[in-house]
This record gives C-alpha cells, structure tokens and sequence, in this order.
C-alpha cells in the first residue's frame, strides 16, 4: 500500500486508540495529518470549498465518536477515513439531488489557502506525502485508458456500474471485469512499488 | 481459491458500488471466506490511495478550530452538571453523612482510577514507543536518512531508511542496537534497500536491549557478522 508505510500505519493505529479514549491532543494531531489529503478529496468530489469543509467536519466528528470501533483488520487508519469521506460527500451529493458533480479537472498539486501553524505540516510531510500522491498518480495514469476512467468515475464521481456502463456503451459485465483488473493491478502494483 | 465473479464482487463492494442487496449478501459471503477478506482489505486499501490523486490542497485553518471546539463542548456535555439545589438547611447530618460517604466514595474511585490509567498506560504502545533520527556519517551520502521506532516493551521496532544506495556486491547492511548494559553494540538484522534507496522493515534485535541509546547501521559482511566489523553509516540518538 502506498499510502502509509508500516510505521506510519502503526502510529495512526495508536492515534485512533487515544482517540477511543477521548484523547484530544491525539485527535488533533490525527487532523494535522489526514486533513490535507480528505478535503482535496472532498473538494474534488463536491467542487464547494464551503460544502467540503462542513462534509470535513462531519468526517472528523464521526471519527471522534466513532474511534473506538475502529477495526485495523478491515482496514488502515487512512482508508478508513476515505471510506469516512466518501460516504459524508456521497451523503451530500445526494442531497443536492443531482447526479453532476463537479470534478476538479485539474491533476496538478495546486495548494491554496495560507496555513497556519496549527495545519501546516513538516517540510518532510510534505514530501513524503508529495512523493506518496506521485506514486498512486503514476501507478492509476498507468492503468489501460479504459480501466483508469471507469475506476475514476466508480472512485470520484460514485456513479454505479449499471450507471458506469450507461455512461460509457458498455456491457456492464465489460465495465465490472474493468473495475476488477484495474482495482487489482492498482493494487500489485503499488506493492511492489 | 477466489473465483473471478467473487473478484468482481469484492471490487464493487471495496469502491462501495453495492446496493443494500448486494452488500449484505457480499459480507455473509466475506464472513465465510478469509481469504476473500483479505483480498476486500488489500482492495480497500488500493481504493483508499486513490485520494492521493486528488489535486492537493488544505483545509482554512479555522476548521480545525471549528472541530477543536465542537468536540471540547461535547467532552463537556458528558460529564454530568449538577443541577440540584442545598434547598434543605435542615439537614446539616445528612450533609456530613453523605459528605462522609462521598469521601470514602471519591477513596474508592481513586484508587480504581489509578488502577485505570496504569492499564492503560500498559496498553498504550505510543506511550512506550522512543523515536531515534539516524544521521549520515561518511561514507554515506549527505542526505541518507532513517527513522526507528522502537518499543522497548516488546523489544521489537520498524526502521525506515531513505536515500540509501544499495550495499554492494559482497555485503550488507546491519543494524545495530547500542545499549547502555551491552558492552558491544546487539545486531539487530540485516537491512536491504530497494533500487529507489528505501528500506522499511521489522527488526528485533538478537539479545534483550532495555536501555538502547542509539542506534546505527554499517556496512558489513554479506550475511552480517555477529559483532560490528565495517564502518557506521548512519547513527542517531533519541
């Protein structure tokens, strides 16, 4: 996986257990960390800076409230959050009551907004992190044309495979078999990256 | 063995693609099936990288304020608030009576408290976790680096090393735990890096080390050697 490495998963693990028992410094350092990457992911999805901040608070209320049944056996800390994420924004998406969803079209790292003291991180986050969002970007632009894109839109625009395979004149046995070779070749390749 | 409908399953049900149907039907299936389980969490965690494609960018500093606060006022909303009224000036005895108990109460929940925070000073890994930052010393490159984390409670650790080039024909890298009781340095294992200088790996060093003050990393022997030979790389203290 590349997102977070052995140690870094071993610690966000103690971080969620010090959260279960009401541990804020432990939960403001768990912000400082995931917040980066779960609000660029809200607002890709969501295209509102306003509306990907409340779904952010959600997000981090639910992980406060909800760390105690944390299970690492289903997943890393930081999937767990995505999953988190994407099911607050998907929550909103739907109360919009609208299928379009603004993608930001840009790939390019483009940080905004001053941070203070409180959210910025350490230069080597960053570059850690940096270098993480290269890797995952590398392996996905990659991926056959056809898998990337029915991936991306499963991922970022939550549209169903029945809605995938509409979209794209496909057989929805094709757009399934897409998903699956391209969710596992994600998957061995960034292992072995 | 995971068939290839079961695959496709488990890819929908990673990117949460199921419907409500689907879903429960997935997970008695995932229940059943370990190895489908494990092929859902690796699913899960290819699925939960693909965040990291998104244009990166930071929240406004004042959300984190926002969500600091929403939780400090429900940390108080739990605990309960006296509300109850002394309207009672007649009942000075029962006062002292129940203030009597009280203290034998408040006797009692310290102690329980103090047996509290021991457990969960004995459970909390981070609580027992030391960092060291090991530093280049020649002939390592300027900015080689590496990180360990290491509980001495479980006397096991992870290393992470960057920027290191693969040893050379003939050898290999060796970690080293120095401690203060140890009157030569523990191996702790070999290390191998990958082609891009990184290595993370588990180590458990070979004797008990409960005071290591540092550790470090030479270049030893293909195989490793069992006391330090070769020259230090990297070395680094709390």
């Amino acid at each position: 996986m590349a997102e977070t490495s052995t140690a870094q998963q071993m610690l966000d693990q103690e971080m969620i257990a010090r959260i279960g028992r009401r541990d804020q410094s432990a939960f403001s350092a768990l912000y400082d960390r995931l917040s980066g990457p779960l609000y660029s992911l809200a607002m890709k999805m969501l295209g509102d800076p306003a509306e990907a901040q409340d779904a952010l608070q959600d997000v981090f209320l639910q992980i406060w409230s909800r760390a105690a049944t944390y299970d690492p056996e289903q997943s890393s800390v930081f999937s767990w959050t995505v999953l988190l994420t994407r099911s607050r924004v998907i929550d909103r998406l739907r109360a919009r009551g609208r299928r379009s969803r603004v993608v930001v079209a840009s790939t390019e790292d483009t940080p905004t907004g001053a941070p203070d003291a409180s959210t910025v991180e350490s230069a080597a986050d960053t570059v850690e992190k940096n270098d993480e969002a290269a890797r995952v970007r590398y392996v996905l632009n990659n991926l056959p044309s056809e898998q990337r894109e029915a991936i991306e839109l499963a991922f970022f625009e939550h549209l169903s495979h029945h809605e995938i395979a509409a979209r794209l004149g496909q057989p929805l046995g094709t757009v399934k078999a897409r998903i699956r070779r391209g969710l596992l070749k994600l998957r061995q390749r960034l292992n072995n990256l | 063995m995971i068939s290839e409908e079961q695959q496709d399953q488990a890819s929908l049900y990673a990117l949460g693609l199921l419907d409500a149907d689907e879903d429960a039907a997935f997970e008695s299936e995932l229940r059943a099936n370990a190895e489908l389980r494990d092929l859902v969490r690796e699913l899960r965690e290819a699925g939960g990288d693909l965040a990291l494609t998104a244009p990166s960018l930071l929240p406004p500093a004042s959300l984190k304020q926002r969500i600091m606060g929403e939780i400090a006022l429900e940390t108080k909303r739990v605990v309960p608030m006296p509300t109850r009224r002394a309207s009672f000036g007649w009942v000075p005895w029962a006062i002292a009576a129940a203030l009597a108990v009280f203290c034998g109460l408040l006797a009692l929940d310290r102690v329980r408290l103090e047996r509290q925070l021991a457990d969960i000073r004995a459970a909390d890994p981070l609580m027992q976790t030391t960092f060291y930052t090991l530093a280049p010393s020649a002939p390592a490159p300027a900015d080689a680096k590496a990180t360990v984390a290491w509980q001495p409670g479980r006397q096991s650790g992870v290393i992470r090393i960057s920027n290191l080039p693969a040893a050379q024909p003939g050898k290999d890298y060796q970690l080293w735990a120095v401690d203060a009781e140890h009157k030569d340095p523990i191996s702790a294992g070999i290390i191998r890096v990958d082609k891009n200088g990184v290595a993370q790996v588990r180590f458990k060093p070979v004797e008990k080390a409960e005071h290591v003050k540092a550790f470090a990393i030479s270049l030893e022997r293909e195989g490793g050697v069992p006391k330090k030979e070769g020259p230090i790389l990297l070395v680094g203290t709390t």
